[in-house]
């Protein structure tokens, strides 16, 4: 009889291997919007950017370097949780086997997701640099410490609406809707210290403006951020969803594989 | 050996739930192979799937003492757009076999005899194809119980000969509980009978007194 830690681990090792063969290729591109997707955002940001002519100096960090950062670590948020999303209905086919639980291939979609977006991030940081900006962090291991803050966020609220979502469709849709207004409202394009102070009060409710500012900060020595930024919020945030999904998760086990 | 004691199912749904399952309670012996017969409705897969774990009964309790298969059929149990040693793969690498992976995979080949659409997506499978695979799959491993609902349905004279040539060869040391509403295979691979009728299982020590008395049940 094999013990339950080996059972877990041996599906965990089946389901990587099933998971990263699909997400790199599933589709003959995959490997290409991986890159595509950031470089493209940060191209079309750029151009509007310029084209609008409304050249906001940041204070502390060049333009793309800073968009660059802000970009693939909220990328990499909204990844945990979407790929979350449909990573039951997915692999609901393998149920059958009941040593699979409906949390294993939402931990295991994390943890590709994860690995795939530390590799985007460090290719185009060597990219970036190589074009000569300043991108190359001051403090290497506070980076460190943040990135996975910040993937541990996108975890727990992906445990959460993975349940969420497969017992309630509504929620897929609604999370869905979200992440254009998040993606705003986390300072990834607009800078928040260029908004007033009482809107910057509001938006720093938001957990992911956070890790987003305190990456740029461990990036950049003379970065200004937004008074407030703090990594004990977004852990707080991050701990909770964790224990709240895996909760959720072993509550309704049973009524999620069945669905 | 498996007991299922006092169980008890339903489904919830928006217009009431009935129960399925209402106190079924029986204790099967080491090596002796069952056929689970009933109307349609009458609870036989979801019986199967509580056996196999992949559900809770509401009240009462399973017990497994033994090493027993995923329910074996045509619904489930693979994913369509993986070909078909994809998912061989990967039920051996769950079952924590991934030294004898390549052995695994030449006798779920040699079994299902499907040839080159082995590479191909498991989407692409006929019913008989998919079954093939199903049953071939899971006669890799050593389960001292399987559990077919209805895996031989779509099966062609040649796939019944052989799943039936696969337990005549391991009848000692493995057993079978299956669901059919084929008499044929009912009769070749299983000793006793269970009749489930309106949430409740009667045992038959012979698989014909089970048959005759589900006939009787539907007038025939």
């Amino acid at each position: 009889m094999r013990t339950s830690w080996e059972v877990t681990r041996s599906v965990w090792h089946a389901m990587f291997m099933r998971e990263a063969l699909a997400r790199t290729a599933g589709d003959r591109f995959a490997w290409f919007w991986m890159l595509a997707e950031p470089v493209a955002f940060v191209v079309i940001m750029v151009l509007v950017r310029e084209l609008l002519g409304r050249l906001r100096l940041i204070v502390g960090a060049e333009w793309i370097p800073w968009l660059v950062l802000g970009l693939v670590a909220f990328f990499m948020f909204r990844e945990g949780v979407l790929r979350s999303l449909g990573a039951i209905e997915a692999n609901r086919g393998l149920f059958a086997y009941r040593q699979v639980k409906p949390v294993d291939p939402v931990l295991v979609r994390n943890v590709l997701e994860g690995l795939l977006k530390t590799l985007v991030l460090l290719i185009l940081i060597t990219g970036v640099a190589l074009l000569g900006y300043d991108i190359l962090p001051f403090d290497p291991l506070g980076a460190m410490f943040i990135w996975l803050s910040i993937w541990l966020l996108g975890m727990g609220a992906g445990l959460v609406v993975s349940v969420a979502g497969a017992m309630v469709p509504e929620v897929e849709r609604v999370v869905r809707m979200m992440m254009l207004p998040m993606l705003l409202l986390s300072g990834v394009i607009i800078p928040l210290q260029t908004l007033p102070y009482r809107v910057q009060q509001y938006l720093l409710y938001n957990p992911v403006a956070h890790g987003l500012e305190s990456l740029r900060l461990s990036f950049f020595e003379h970065y200004q951020s937004v008074q407030g930024v703090d990594m004990t919020y977004l852990w707080f945030w991050a701990l909770a969803m964790i224990a709240l999904g895996l909760a959720l998760h072993l509550r309704f086990d049973m009524r999620l594989k069945a669905l | 050996m498996i007991e299922v004691r006092n169980v008890y199912k339903r489904y919830h749904n928006h217009h009431g739930s009935d129960w399925v399952l209402k106190g079924i309670d029986f204790s099967l012996p080491r090596g002796l192979s069952v056929g689970l017969v009933g109307r349609n409705g009458a609870g036989k897969s979801t019986l199967l799937r509580l056996i196999g774990g992949m559900d809770y009964p509401d009240r009462g309790e399973i017990v497994r003492n033994c090493r027993v298969s995923w329910p074996i059929g045509l619904a489930g149990g693979f994913k369509s757009s993986m070909t078909g040693r994809q998912n061989v793969k990967f039920v051996a690498r769950i079952h924590g076999d991934e030294s004898s992976i390549d052995k695994i995979m030449h006798s779920v080949e040699d079994f299902a005899e499907i040839g080159k659409a082995f590479d191909e997506p498991v989407r692409t499978y006929s019913s008989g194809m998919r079954s093939r695979l199903a049953f071939g799959l899971s006669l890799a491993f050593d389960f001292d119980v399987y559990l077919s609902d209805e895996a031989t349905a779509v099966g062609d004279r040649a796939f019944r000969e052989k799943a039936k040539k696969a337990f005549q060869d391991r009848v000692s040391r493995s057993s079978l509980i299956m669901v059919s509403h084929q008499e044929g295979i009912l009769k070749d691979l299983c000793q006793a009978g269970i009749w489930l009728n309106n949430g409740k299982a009667t045992w038959f020590d012979d698989i014909n007194d089970a048959l005759t008395a589900y006939r009787e049940s539907i007038g025939k």
